[in-house]
Parts: C-alpha cells; structure tokens; sequence
C-alpha cells in the first residue's frame, strides 16, 4: 500500500499548499482593504497594516514559488527546445535542472544565513509596527519572569520564510530532476504557456 | 567586459529551457560571487527586499485578483454584448466590436493573456459562426488583446514605476490616448479589410440595446471609476485602489452577477416579483451569504489562480531585481549612458536604439522582467537626454506590446492558440497583418511624445524629474 499513503500525503501537501496560496493572497487584499475602511469609515489609521501587507506578499511568492515548480508553471522558453531531438532534450532538462538545483542550494544557503543572523545575534530587532499579541507570545513561550519579551513581532518570524521557501523549492526541484532522469518529464518549464497563464474554463 | 558575459549566462540558460526567473537570478549571483565581495546571505536579503521594500509593486497581486475575479466569464459577456449592440452594424462589425470589447476588457484587467482569454473565448466562435474566417477572428483578437497592457490599469506599467520611481498614476493616465488610437487604428484596418473582403455586418439592435446592456456591463465598468478616480482623486494610492478594485470584484461576481459562489446562477428579480420585495431580499441574501462566499470553493479557485499568477510573475520580477542590483553596484547605466553621449546619439537615434532592444528582448523575455532590466539601463540616458521619463515609459509598453504576439516567446500568441484551437504557427500568419497597424502605432508613439504626456501633465502638471 506505498502508493495509496504517497498519494495521499500528495493529496494533503497539495491541499495545504492551494490553501495556503488563496489564504496569503486573500489576508493581503482583506488587511489593505480593511485599511481604507479604517481610514474613510472610522477615521483611523491600521498602522500595522502596510508592513503585515508586505510580509504576506513575501511569504505568497517565497512559499508558493515550490508549488509553481511542482505545477510546472514556470514560464521559459521553449522555442530552441522544440527543435532538438528527445535525446539532446533530455541533456538540455538535465542541465537546466541542475541550474535550478544550484540557484536554490546558494539561496538556500543565503536565506539561511540571513535568517540566522536575525534569529540568534539580532533576535531582539523587532518589526516596525506589527503587534505581538501576549497571549501568542506566551503559547510560544517568549515570556521572562511572567512579562513578554517583545512588544513588536521580532524580525526572524518573517524572515523564516526565506530558508523555508528556498528548502521547499529544492525538494521539488529534487523530484523533478529525478522524474526527468527517469524520462518521465520532458521540460523544466510550462511548455505551452497557455497553461501557465490562465486555464479556460 | 564582464557584463556582456553576464547576459550571454542568462540567455544561454534561457534557451536551455532553465525558468526565467532562475537564469535572471543564477547568473546574477555568480557574477556577484566572483566579481565583488557581497556575501549569499545579502543576495537573500536582496530577494526578500524585493517584496519588502517595493510598496509599488504590491499592486500587482490585487489587479491580478481583480481581473481573476473578472474573468469567470460573465463579465467578458456583458460587455460583448454591450460592444456588439454599439458597433455591430457597421460593417466587419463583430471583428470591431471584439476590438472594442478587448478595449474595455482591458479597463478591467491588467494583462494581455487574460483579456485574449475572457474575450477570445466568447467573440471569436462567434465570428467563425457568422462567416468570418477563423485566421482574421484570431488575428484580430491576438492584437487586440495587446490592449490589455496600455490601456489602464496595467501590470507592465506599474512594474515600470516600481522600477523607475515614476507615479503610476501619471504611468497610468498616459496610457489613455494611446490605448484609444491604437484601438481605433485596429477598428479602421479591420473597417477597411471589411470593405474589401466584404464582410458580414450585425443587425442594428436600437439604443434600447444599447442603453440595456451598458446598464448591465456598467457594474463591471464601474471598476475602472474605482481605480482611476480614486488614484487621481487622491482617495487611494494606487495600491489601495488596486485592493479596493479587487474587493469590488469579488462582490460584483458574487453578488450581481452571480457567475461564481453560493448564489451562482440565480436570478437578482424572480419572475414578477416586486421590485423592493426583491431589493430587500437580496440585501438579505447578501448579509447571509458574504461570509460563506469568502469561503467557498469557487472563491478559494479565483484566488488560486490570482495567486499562481502573482507567484510566477514576482519570482521573476525578485530575480530581475538582483540583477538590477548587479547593474547598479557596477556603474553600467552611467557606463552606457556616456559611452552613448560620447557617441553623439541625439534622441531620436536613442530612441530607434531602446526600441530595436526591446523589440528584440521582447521575443525572449517576459515583458514585466525585460522592464525592470532595461528600464533602470536606459532611464538616466533619457532623462539626460531630455526624453519624458512617462514617454518612456509608454514607448517601452508599447514595445511589449509588440513583444507579446511576435514569436517565440509571444504570450498572446500562445494563448490565442488555446483558444481558438489553431496551432501557434497558424496564429503567427493569422497575426502578423495586424502587426504592421501596430508598428506604425509604435513609431507614432515614440516621435509624438504629445500623446502620451498630454493627460498626465494637464491633470497632474508638469513631471518634476528626479535623479536618484
């Protein structure tokens, strides 16, 4: 039974991802727009609500960007491709992965890095105006002598999406080497980008 | 030079068939590592500031989500519907019409694919059933949907004003003029074609047609208010405008026109029902349902295909950040820009220069990551040259314009492909006519600043330049 658990846990990766695409993009447009509410309704300013803005658009591209490579909709060109015998394609795919592969492990090694410096030397830098309520603190344990430590939510929360994302994107492009080492994906990229732009219904 | 290295890595990892966005990104950072001292950890950091420190760019996700929204098919109808009860009796009138309502289309919704898609789908089976051959249907559908970028609101110009420091209000309102005469250019090439071809003409439908099928797009158009009037009537940034636009969106699809959600396909007034017995119940049905519409399957499917798109586009705009970066930290526009003064290249040879690249560029490159690269190159030449940097800016989305329906990497034409079932090559042929109106639009454009700067520079005054 591999097969039935791998597809399920494909099922439920798959699901997590999709929700987590529509919620991230969904919370951005709800908080900019709950912002002009408050601003034209109640008079009032969210001051918090252009920086958790910013970080939502972050995390949406850096966590989804796995999910694109998985989907294959990443835009390329395949005109020279197309020409090539499948043999000669096959080397080119494998070329382009291994690209791929190295882009992600020195970016992975960089958000690492980044994230690093941010949650263990500078764990004290906070954001600008993003709330830490106290409740969450203390379910995460940031609390010292009954008191919470930050006031604003520290910077290495929303840089964690860095290494992250960038290790999510490996593990696909890990699966999509193999599958084209095995010849069972042609391209690296969407090949009609039809797909990739916008699906007819 | 090290530099002309650095774009023969990209383009030879392009034809590879490695994703733009990581052949932009790759070859960036390994120029980075051997050429100076920046560390990954700041190459990251670049990435991640993409997001962070690019208000300009946050507009992108919510035109996107707007036109998602938009494009569930029963917009794109409407307005059909409104464009052939207009121009439909004139003759070639349903060929115009599919230009006007690509035109209005456009209005809506940010991008070209999505205007060829909502548009293509409906007009250009239309066109095949009344007698028009499926290569002129397509053709002009192809190059119409171009639109979607020039006439406001549209990604490609805010990416320009992210990357350039212009407003994309003033970005925005340039786009005006142009987008009109390049439609009517269409509109009088497809008239002409028509006249000699002899193509069919619609039945005139009488103003109540007209007045009736305004009325029911009008809730759709009623976006490009929102944007517009609110950007330049100081209500909104455009960033909000783009949210407030999206959030409309999603309660005109929902609850007007009910294409999508928990009340799909029911009817806003039953048969004989009385008119405020009807009024109240859907404000009823609205308090009732605004919540399981934010939840419910059609809804997580619009923001997932929004979303997609965001995703894709972004990572090869963050990625052609870095490079930027990379051109910047090595002094290669100020480079550029004197090698060419020296020259002794006036504005009219630079000009011919920025769009003989970009036509180029254009044909390899998605048009949002083509902008953030050559857009910072050229910018300070222009400005020292005297070029209106909205000019520009204008010339250089026109230019991918024509990008997106020359080959190989024309977006439009391979979406038009989708839709109209042929393959691209036979699109390629179908489009190439329509290309020629377009070129000579491209050359109107580039020596007839007027027409971009006059709306802008009236509504807003005259451009105050600055050089960062």
């Amino acid at each position: 039974m591999p097969d039935a658990a791998e597809s399920r846990l494909g099922y439920w990766v798959n699901e997590i991802e999709e929700v987590g695409i529509a919620t991230l993009l969904g919370l951005m447009a709800l908080v900019t727009f709950a912002n002009v509410v408050a601003r034209y309704v109640f008079q009032s300013n969210l001051l918090w609500a252009l920086e958790t803005t910013t970080y939502l658009f972050a995390w949406l591209v850096l966590f989804g960007i796995s999910h694109a490579v998985k989907i294959s909709a990443n835009l390329g060109v395949d005109a020279v491709l197309n020409y090539l015998s499948p043999p000669a394609q096959r080397i080119c795919a494998l070329i382009a992965v291994t690209a791929c592969l190295t882009f992600t492990v020195l970016l992975l090694y960089g958000g690492w890095e980044y994230w690093s410096k941010f949650a263990f030397k500078l764990s004290f830098l906070e954001s600008e105006d993003i709330p830490f309520p106290v409740w969450l603190q203390s379910l995460l344990g940031y609390v010292e002598d009954g008191e919470p430590i930050y006031e604003k939510i520290p910077r290495f929360i929303p840089y964690v999406i860095l290494p992250v994302g960038m290790a999510l994107l490996l593990i696909r492009y890990l699966q999509a080497a193999v599958r084209i080492w095995r010849g069972e994906q042609r391209m690296l990229i969407a090949s009609h980008e039809v797909e990739a732009i916008e699906e007819p219904k | 030079m090290e530099v002309l290295l650095l774009f023969t890595a990209v383009i030879t990892l392009l034809l590879l068939g490695v994703p733009i966005a990581i052949a932009l990104g790759l070859s960036s950072i390994t120029f980075l590592l051997y050429h100076s001292d920046s560390s990954l950890a700041s190459v990251a950091q670049t990435l991640f500031e993409a997001f962070e420190g690019h208000y300009t760019l946050l507009a992108i996700p919510f035109f996107i989500l707007a036109s998602s929204y938009m494009s569930t098919g029963g917009v794109a109808k409407r307005i059909i519907r409104f464009a052939i009860a207009t121009v439909g009796h004139v003759r070639g009138g349903l060929a115009i019409a599919g230009v006007f309502a690509c035109m209005l289309f456009a209005a809506l919704s940010g991008s070209s694919p999505a205007t060829v898609v909502a548009i293509g789908t409906i007009v250009i089976s239309g066109m095949l059933k009344v007698g028009y051959t499926k290569d002129f249907a397509a053709g002009v559908i192809c190059n119409a949907g171009t639109l979607g970028i020039l006439i406001p609101p549209s990604i490609v110009m805010v990416v320009y004003a992210a990357a350039t420091d212009v407003s994309v209000g003033r970005m925005f309102l340039a786009g005006v003029i142009p987008g009109l005469l390049a439609g009517l250019m269409l509109m009088i090439g497809i008239y002409i074609a028509a006249r000699i071809k002899n193509l069919p003409a619609q039945p005139w439908a009488g103003f109540g047609e007209i007045r009736d099928a305004a009325i029911d797009a009008g809730w759709g158009l009623f976006l490009i208010v929102i944007i517009l009037g609110g950007i330049y009537g100081g209500v909104f940034t455009p960033t909000e405008a783009a949210a407030v636009a999206s959030v409309y969106a999603f309660l005109i699809a929902n609850f007007i026109y009910r294409d999508m959600g928990p009340l799909k396909d029911q009817p806003l007034r039953r048969d004989g029902e009385n008119r405020l017995f009807a009024f109240i119940r859907n404000w009823l049905l609205f308090f009732r349902y605004l919540i399981p519409a934010m939840f419910h399957p059609d809804h997580r499917q619009s923001l997932l295909e929004g979303g997609k798109l965001t995703i894709m586009l972004l990572f090869i705009i963050a990625n052609a950040l870095i490079l930027k970066h990379v051109l910047t930290e090595e002094q290669i526009p100020q480079e550029i820009a004197s090698a060419m003064l020296a020259a002794g290249f006036g504005s009219v040879m630079f000009l011919v220069i920025v769009n003989l690249i970009l036509l180029i560029g254009g044909q390899f490159m998605e048009p949002s990551g083509l902008i953030v690269i050559v857009a910072p190159l050229v910018f300070p030449i222009a400005i020292q040259l005297g070029i209106d940097p909205i000019h520009l800016g204008i010339i250089m989305v026109v230019n991918m314009e024509i990008g997106m329906i020359t080959p190989p990497v024309g977006l439009n034409l391979f979406v038009t492909s989708g839709v109209a079932k042929m393959s691209v090559l036979s699109v390629v042929r179908a489009a190439t006519p329509w290309l020629g109106i377009l070129l000579i639009f491209l050359v109107m454009i580039t020596y007839i600043p007027w027409l971009s700067t006059f709306i802008p520079n009236s509504l807003m005054g005259p451009e105050v330049i600055t050089i960062s």
